[in-house]
């Protein structure tokens, strides 16, 4: 599964990250894989305004993804 | 009624945003336009060069749009125009324009405050500031999501 990361959180991650998913689950979980994996931005990914992205809509963390799918995380945004 | 809500690599210049939303209003009262522009100095006072405002290929038009839109639901203006930069901005250059128009000035100055303080927390950008001091992202303060919180 492809996920991308966004402003600070490509700072921390990279842009891609290419993770092994056997099964559908949810963005929680999903956020847990990959904090469990880079600990340093583990606080990061924690952060509530952490938004996740499937083929372009905001989904919240129980939303459950397909193996198939690309996800997006973004972090706190700010225009202006 | 118009709705203009876009999202530009170029530089800005707020004198035609202005122009235009003029053009769009003529008839109208009242035009109140806001321009925000690259601070010189950061937050703790080191010197800016540039600011990098980061942009995602579907979200941030989106999110401009429907800003746009709601303030121009909400408060019955007659005319929006929203122009946001992103890429590569030098310090000192406008960021964004936003502006409204209508038959009196209060509906006006009421959607152009609405449209900065939600464009400031709900504006899909990331904005990172660049100088000799190294590079920071930029994220809202309590304070811009309190005055968000104003409007419900």
């Amino acid at each position: 599964m492809k996920i991308r990361f966004h402003g600070r959180l490509a700072d921390a991650l990279g842009r891609e990250l290419d993770i092994d998913l056997q099964a559908p689950c949810t963005i929680g979980r999903l956020r847990q894989r990959i904090a469990a994996s880079f600990p340093l931005a583990a606080g990061l990914l924690g952060d509530h305004r952490v938004r996740a992205c499937v083929r372009d809509r905001l989904v919240a963390d129980d939303h459950r993804v397909a193996i198939s799918d690309a996800v997006e995380f973004l972090p706190p945004v700010s225009g202006g | 009624m118009s709705v203009i809500a876009a999202i530009q690599e170029t530089p800005l210049d707020p004198r035609d945003e202005l122009g235009a939303l003029l053009g769009q209003a003529r008839g109208d009262g009242a035009a109140v336009s806001f321009v925000g522009v690259a601070r010189l100095v950061s937050r703790d006072g080191d010197p800016i060069d540039r600011l990098i405002l980061e942009h995602h290929p579907t979200l941030t038009r989106r999110s401009l749009e429907g800003i746009a839109n709601a303030a121009a639901r909400r408060f019955e203006v007659s005319h929006v125009r929203v122009v946001h930069r992103c890429g590569e901005i030098p310090a000192g250059d406008p960021i964004v324009f936003a502006g409204a128009a209508w038959a009196r000035r209060r509906a006006a100055f009421d959607a152009a405050d609405y449209l900065m303080d939600r464009l400031k927390t709900e504006a899909v950008l990331w904005k990172r500031e660049e100088g000799p001091a190294g590079s920071a992202w930029i994220e809202p303060r309590e304070a811009d999501y309190h005055e968000r919180g104003r409007w419900g």
